[in-house]
């Protein structure tokens, strides 16, 4: 299989902060196209660790190259038109008159055509759902359509690569589907996506690697499946296995397999058992 | 550019076990009120001096010199602001007046360090009560203190967002330098205010304002050490002033700078 080419690469990256290393010796490979989940418990460096694939951070020690570019030799707004950042917390950015104005705003500091940006803003609003509020101030929006727009005022300049900050944190259920579309949608046009969770069973049916930190190291990485079914590595990072794992070892009496993360893989496992049970 | 968080580090409290820490708030108080006024009477050098060095033992008790003298170097530009204005806009005795309204700025900022390096905001609050400021206004005082770091920090992750944007806060000239901050401004403002709202219902949910008298944490106690301290600092002082109010300066501390 021809492996694409590396998006960022994080070598023996040391990050200390108040004379505290933040992050110990992150070693990462990450290559075009993947979709990778970061998950550990809050502190575990997963925040420190994505500010630096746009250099909003600087390491301490090693080196983070994103695109081939050292993150050390470039400024924040030379990166940021490749990587788009998309905070936890949008009212930390909305600040326009208007919903519309909100999106311009990054398409302007990367001096768009007047005729481009137009079409872009378009683009975003209707990806977003969000074309009915164009006109509308971004502070009365409701929590999860302001999430929205702080989304889509960085989909708006086509980043290849991108970065959720707890994307589905204060989502109902409804968005969170919203949001995983939009990820699958992101993962056809051939971009680069990587999320930032403590949530579990978001991440376990849509994501292929999931890489674990825990105290400012990377203590797993690897295959869903793989890692999501790991007790060991899962306890140390202090979070729960996926449902459908949890159910899997209950039922391992029975003969189930452990590793079993997909709701389908389960239902087929025991329609096995039960048919077989009859003949 | 000065080192905003080292300019800060001499009035903010740390705690530490030494006498001027544990000394009841009323009573440094007491200090502080008067040597600003006192400073703020004065206009001769030698008794601002004066003034000046009743905060450094008092400061070296606290086992603060450290965080002291770090304030006094961050303030060092504002000292030679201070200096170099005075010195161009007196017309007779430039020098004299200019020293002195260095040493009056040096004697208030010392006065301030020794009450805010070495009392808690809670301790500062419940000794405002004590003086019959209603709760609210304290509670208003302390929670500002308290916010400081948060709102550095918000202003940080703002600062942060926006540069993902493509912000670049150092581009432009001067008046598109301003303009750059507007988007980290507005997100602040708005969001603070939020906070600050979101506060209000907590601390009303938690009864807040329900009677008048309430029942205070901090019981502060004057102690035999607080007497004897509150009694030296007033008749010290009492004395300067009442020699410069009474025009019976003696003439030593009547000495004036000479000009270049």
């Amino acid at each position: 299989m021809q492996l694409s080419e590396v998006v960022v690469e994080v070598k023996d990256l040391f990050f200390s902060y108040n004379s505290q290393f933040v992050l110990k010796g992150i070693n990462l490979e990450i290559r075009k196209g993947e979709m990778i989940a970061i998950l550990g418990e809050n502190g575990a460096g997963k925040t420190t660790l994505i500010k630096h694939f746009n250099g909003l951070l600087k390491p301490s020690k090693g080196f983070v190259k994103v695109f081939g570019l050292d993150t050390r030799k470039v400024s924040v707004a030379q990166l940021a038109r490749k990587v788009g950042l998309v905070f936890q917390n949008p009212d930390h950015q909305l600040f326009a008159e208007t919903v519309e104005k909100e999106i311009e705003f990054a398409l302007r500091n990367f001096g768009f055509e007047e005729e481009v940006i137009k079409r872009r803003v378009d683009w975003a609003l209707n990806l977003m759902g969000l074309a009915e509020y164009r006109n509308r101030s971004p502070f009365t929006l409701s929590i999860g359509e302001r999430k929205r727009l702080a989304i889509a005022s960085v989909l708006c300049y086509d980043p290849e690569l991108l970065i959720f900050d707890e994307p589905t944190a204060g989502q109902d259920y409804l968005q969170k589907e919203r949001i995983a579309e939009l990820l699958n949608l992101l993962k056809t046009r051939g971009k680069t996506v990587i999320i930032v969770t403590h949530d579990v069973e978001f991440v376990v049916t849509r994501f292929e690697r999931v890489i674990i930190m825990s105290s400012g190291q990377i203590i797993g990485d690897g295959s869903t499946r793989e890692i999501l079914t790991n007790l060991n590595i899962l306890s140390k990072a202090r979070l729960l296995p996926p449902q459908i794992a949890k159910c899997a070892w209950l039922l391992s009496d029975l003969n189930i397999p452990k590793d079993l993360i997909y709701p389908e893989e389960l239902v087929e496992k025991l329609k096995d058992l039960i048919s077989g049970g009859h003949e | 550019m000065v080192d905003m968080s080292s300019l800060f580090e001499g009035f903010k409290f740390k705690r530490k076990n030494t006498i001027i820490h544990n000394l009841d708030p009323r009573s440094k108080a007491i200090y502080l009120f008067i040597t600003f006024a006192s400073a703020l009477i004065f206009v001769e050098p030698i008794p601002l001096l004066i003034i000046l060095s009743t905060s450094i033992p008092l400061i070296v008790l606290a086992k603060s010199l450290r965080e002291w003298s770090k304030s006094m170097r961050g303030l060092l530009l504002f000292i030679a602001f201070i200096f170099i204005l005075n010195l161009l806009s007196t017309p007779v005795n430039r020098v004299n007046y200019a020293a002195s309204m260095v040493l009056r700025f040096l004697a208030l900022t010392s006065a301030f360090s020794v009450f805010f390096l070495t009392t808690t905001p809670d301790d500062f609050m419940a000794a405002l009560e004590k003086l019959g400021l209603p709760k609210e206004y304290t509670l208003m005082f302390t929670m500002s203190i308290r916010f400081v770091p948060t709102l550095a920090r918000d202003l940080q992750i703002i600062i942060d967002a926006q540069k993902s944007r493509g912000l670049e806060l150092e581009k432009g000239n001067f008046i598109q330098r301003v303009k750059n901050y507007v988007p980290i401004l507005i997100p602040l403002i708005i969001y603070e205010i939020r906070r600050s709202i979101m506060i209000a219902e907590a601390l009303e949910a938690r009864a807040f304002g329900a009677s008048k008298k309430t029942t205070p944490y901090i019981v502060l106690k004057f102690s035999l050490w607080d007497y004897v301290f509150s009694a030296i600092v007033l008749l010290f002082f009492s004395l300067l002033i009442s020699m410069k109010l009474l025009n019976m300066l003696p003439p030593w501390m009547n000495i004036k700078l000479p000009d270049f």
